[in-house]
C-alpha cells in the first residue's frame, strides 16, 4: 500500500498511468478491472452514475478502448479497458452506489472482470509495484494532480 | 470500434440556457460509450457555433458555461453539423462560426438520420 500525493496507489495492482486504470489477477487469468484513486478525484465531486454497456458483456474489448462510463456533475467519460478483453460481468454493486468506485476504488468499488485475449502482448503498457507506483508518482508530479 | 450511429438535433439556443449544457453531455457520453456521434445544430442551436457565444451562456448561474461543455463533446469525438438556413436565420455570417462545424443542407440531415440508430432532439 502506497499513498502519493495523497492517492491510494496499492503496489500488488497493475497500472495504466496514462488512462487511470487498474487490473489485478485473479484465479483463471480473470483480471478485476476498475478505475483508481487518481482517476476518482479527476472526475470530481459525487459520481452520477459508473456504467459498463450491456452490449459488451461477453465481447472482447481492445485495449485502451472504452470499457465503461462515468457521470458526475463536473465530468463525463470513458473508463478505458488496461488490456484487450472478454467483459466477463460488471459489478453490480455499482448501479445501486456508483460512488464506491471513488471510496473503495480498489475493493468494493471495482467495475468489471475480464478475460485477457493478449495478457502476454500488452501487458507490457501497464505498470505494477513499487516501480509502478514510481512512475505513477512521477505523472502526478509532472502534471500537478494531488488527492488531497 | 465505434459502431452504432447516434445524432443529436440541437435546436435550443442561448435564450434557454438552461436547455443548452445537457444536449452535450449526452453527446459527450455517447461517445465516450463508443456510438458515432454527431450534433446536428438548427434553428437557435446554430447561435451557440458562433465564436464566442457558448461561454457567454450559462445552463446555471455560477456553474460553468455552455463552452466547456461544447468543447468537452469535441475533444471526445462528436462531429458538428450545422444546417445552413439556420445561419441566414440568425443572420450568421459563416466565418463567425467556430472551425469545428461543417456547414450541410436539411437533406444531410435526413440522411444521417436513416443511417442512425437514435435520434435525439433537444
Amino acid at each position: 500500500m502506497a499513498t502519493i500525493r495523497g492517492c491510494n496507489l496499492p503496489e500488488d495492482l497493475f497500472y495504466n498511468i496514462e488512462k487511470h486504470v487498474w487490473a489485478k489477477t485473479l484465479d483463471g487469468g480473470v483480471l478485476r478491472v476498475g478505475m483508481t484513486s487518481v482517476a476518482g478525484k479527476l472526475a470530481g465531486g459525487k459520481l452520477n452514475a459508473v456504467t459498463v454497456k450491456a452490449k459488451n458483456i461477453g465481447q472482447e474489448i481492445k485495449q485502451a478502448k472504452s470499457l465503461a462510463t462515468v457521470e458526475s456533475s463536473k465530468f463525463v467519460g470513458p473508463v478505458p479497458i488496461p488490456v484487450s478483453g472478454i467483459v466477463l460481468r460488471a459489478n453490480e454493486k455499482l448501479a445501486a452506489d456508483p460512488n464506491i468506485a471513488i471510496s473503495d476504488p480498489y475493493g468494493e468499488g471495482w467495475i468489471a472482470e475480464i478475460q485477457p485475449t493478449a495478457w502476454d502482448a500488452e501487458q507490457g503498457a501497464l505498470v505494477s509495484g513499487a516501480d509502478g507506483v514510481a512512475k505513477y508518482q512521477a505523472k502526478l508530479e509532472a502534471e500537478n494532480i494531488s488527492c488531497d | 470500434m465505434a459502431d452504432d450511429k447516434v445524432m443529436i438535433v440541437m435546436t435550443s439556443g442561448p435564450d434557454t440556457p438552461h436547455r443548452c449544457a445537457t444536449p452535450f453531455f449526452f453527446a459527450t457520453l455517447a461517445a465516450s460509450m463508443d456510438y458515432d456521434v454527431t450534433m446536428f445544430f438548427t434553428i437557435d442551436g446554430t447561435v451557440l457555433l458562433k465564436k464566442g457565444v457558448a461561454d457567454t451562456v450559462f445552463p446555471k448561474p455560477g456553474a460553468k458555461p455552455v463552452g466547456e461543455f461544447l468543447r468537452g463533446a469535441l475533444e471526445a469525438g462528436v462531429k458538428f453539423l450545422a444546417c445552413t438556413a439556420s445561419t441566414e436565420l440568425n443572420d450568421i455570417d459563416l466565418n463567425d462560426l467556430i472551425p469545428e462545424v461543417k456547414m450541410v443542407g436539411g437533406a444531410t440531415m435526413w440522411q444521417i438520420a436513416e443511417e442512425c440508430k437514435t435520434v435525439m432532439t433537444f
